[in-house]
């Protein structure tokens, strides 16, 4: 089935004026491959995030369960499973999952030939009220186990216990991607665990992207501000779950779930605010409920999101006027972009380069659901769009936690229901 | 034809409470409801996923009890906000046909 030709413009065009400025040529270059699908896992527990191997071997996450990996030949083995897990060859008993927290993302070391070294996220209880870590394992030569853990990252905060917010529960905005860059640097995002002074905060490591190397140790020109905690890369963000980097230099750009509104992918830059301060008393706010404006105002009820937009923006750029501004905010609506790769291969076709964003689906407030990947053609200084197009899905659509594009030029999408699906241009 | 006296009694008494009986639970129209409004947040058997809590294993008391009061606008648990909206629409003969579907399927 050739792609579908939805073009998601700034809304501030009229439907007339979209008419009039797309014309054939414009549809063509947003034409891309005709897709198929297979199913490469199923029944899988909130599985959350893959890394391969060049050979196609593919470390997978579930959330309430722990690490595996998927043979060529198609053998799955359980490796490192969280505390009370069955059936995996080692368990991390203080390793546990809890609401949005849980074994989360999982990255392949650049050098794992040399090294056998891959990494998860994952929270853990051995700090207490519990947190999140980046724990690095060996990976035996026949990939059926894993050993010698060493936490890299030990200090991420986590959220402990509920408190008076939509999806209020413990675990609640943990962040929890972690990807490779191509200068090999590793790149850890957490969230703001609902915690409203943790993203501008300049020690506490919530609400930040990291960038560190495999030991942990910050990389030098990380260049947060003076007194910042030296492994942050960008602060002031809510919960970044998606990043990947541009093909062509290497820039990282995030996808981050809004607040009931403005979903945005941000391109990095080093030591740069995304510009989220959920603080009472801040920006003209007063009083919020516990203590964290994320969601307001009428946190709990229908709202117009332009309004709620100008009262808790996602990217504050009157209080912050060097805030990173976003490239692109979803047309101001909170549908859960959580998820991001760039695709790359003469097989995508126009699509070859092209920024691929998964998003959850949330319908909140007349707000429609969403579930979908995106299709964005970033511009080349990263600050705005050319489009957004919709993939159409070769498949039924999900709540897409993960994209990856494997070593076989395909893009691999996780969902929440339980299935991984290998998507392949013809 | 003359009815025996014990069988019109028995007639007598089974009406009314046939005619008490609530409606019966289409459950096609709860399958097709649940998989348009709730298996998004809920999953497609019910597990939860996410933030999102599992509907399986629930009784019809119970999840009848739950949607009613979300209908009626009251908060329970961190969701409430989302689940508001959507049982707000709901008729009683939508919350019959999809706790019974639910109940039915998500063991």
């Amino acid at each position: 089935m050739p792609s579908k030709l939805l073009t998601w413009q700034a809304t501030t065009l009229a439907a007339t004026a979209m008419a009039a400025i797309l014309p054939a040529a414009a549809l063509a270059q947003n034409q891309g491959p005709t897709l198929t699908h297979e199913t490469v896992l199923s029944d899988l527990q909130d599985p959350w995030d893959m890394a391969f191997l060049p050979d196609g071997t593919m470390f997978f996450t579930e959330k309430c369960r722990g690490l595996s990996v998927l043979l060529p030949s198609g053998d799955v083995n359980a490796l490192l499973g969280i505390g009370g897990s069955d059936g995996f060859s080692s368990t991390g008993e203080d390793l546990f999952c809890e609401g949005q927290a849980g074994m989360n993302g999982v990255a392949v070391d650049p050098d794992f030939d040399e090294n056998r070294f891959v990494y998860v996220y994952s929270a853990s209880n051995l700090t207490e009220p519990g947190g999140n870590r980046v724990l690095r394992l060996v990976v035996n030569d026949d990939l059926s186990e894993v050993s010698d853990r060493t936490d890299i990252v030990d200090d991420i905060p986590y959220k402990p216990v509920a408190t008076d917010q939509p999806f209020g529960g413990p675990g609640a905005h943990n962040g929890g991607r972690i990807r490779f860059d191509p200068e090999g640097h590793l790149f850890v995002t957490t969230g703001d665990t609902h915690n409203a002074e943790v993203p501008q905060s300049p020690t506490l490591i919530g609400g930040k992207v990291l960038r560190i190397d495999r030991d942990g140790e910050p990389i030098e020109g990380n260049n947060a501000p003076d007194g910042f905690d030296p492994r942050i890369f960008t602060y002031g963000h809510r919960n970044v779950q998606g990043i990947a980097f541009r093909p062509d230099t290497g820039q990282p750009v995030v996808a981050e779930h809004g607040p009931w509104h403005s979903d945005e992918i941000t391109a990095l830059v080093a030591g740069g605010n995304g510009g989220w301060d959920p603080r009472p008393g801040e920006a003209g706010r007063g009083e919020c409920p516990d203590g964290y404006c994320g969601y307001e105002p009428n946190q709990m009820d229908e709202m117009n999101p332009q309004e709620r937009a100008e009262y808790m923006p996602m990217t504050d750029l009157n209080t912050y006027p060097d805030a990173m501004k976003p490239a692109w905010n979803n047309n101001g609506l909170s549908q859960g972009s959580v998820s991001a790769a760039f695709l790359s291969g003469e097989q995508w076709g126009e699509w070859d380069g092209r920024m691929v964003v998964g998003l959850m689906g949330i319908g909140f407030g007349g707000t429609p659901v969403g579930q979908r990947i995106d299709i964005v053609d970033l511009a080349e200084d990263g600050l705005s769009v050319n489009n957004v197009t919709e993939m159409a899905l070769p498949m039924e659509s999900g709540r897409f936690r993960s994209l990856v594009q494997g070593p076989d030029g395909n893009l691999y999408a996780a969902i929440d229901e339980g299935d991984i699906y290998r998507i392949t241009p013809e | 034809m003359k009815i025996p006296t014990g069988t019109a009694l028995l007639l007598a008494l089974a009406v009314p409470a046939i005619a008490q009986e609530p409606p019966a639970a289409d459950i096609a129209a709860g399958e097709k409801m649940y998989a348009s409004s709730c298996a998004r947040c809920h999953g497609r058997t019910g597990r939860g996923m996410a933030s999102f809590p599992p509907v399986e294993g629930k009784d019809v008391d119970y999840l009848v009890g739950r949607l009613e009061q979300y209908r009626e606008g009251e908060n329970v648990g961190p969701n409430s906000a989302l689940m508001k909206p959507v049982a707000a629409k709901l008729s009683d003969e939508d919350i019959t046909n999809l706790s019974a579907f639910i109940a039915a399927n998500f063991q």
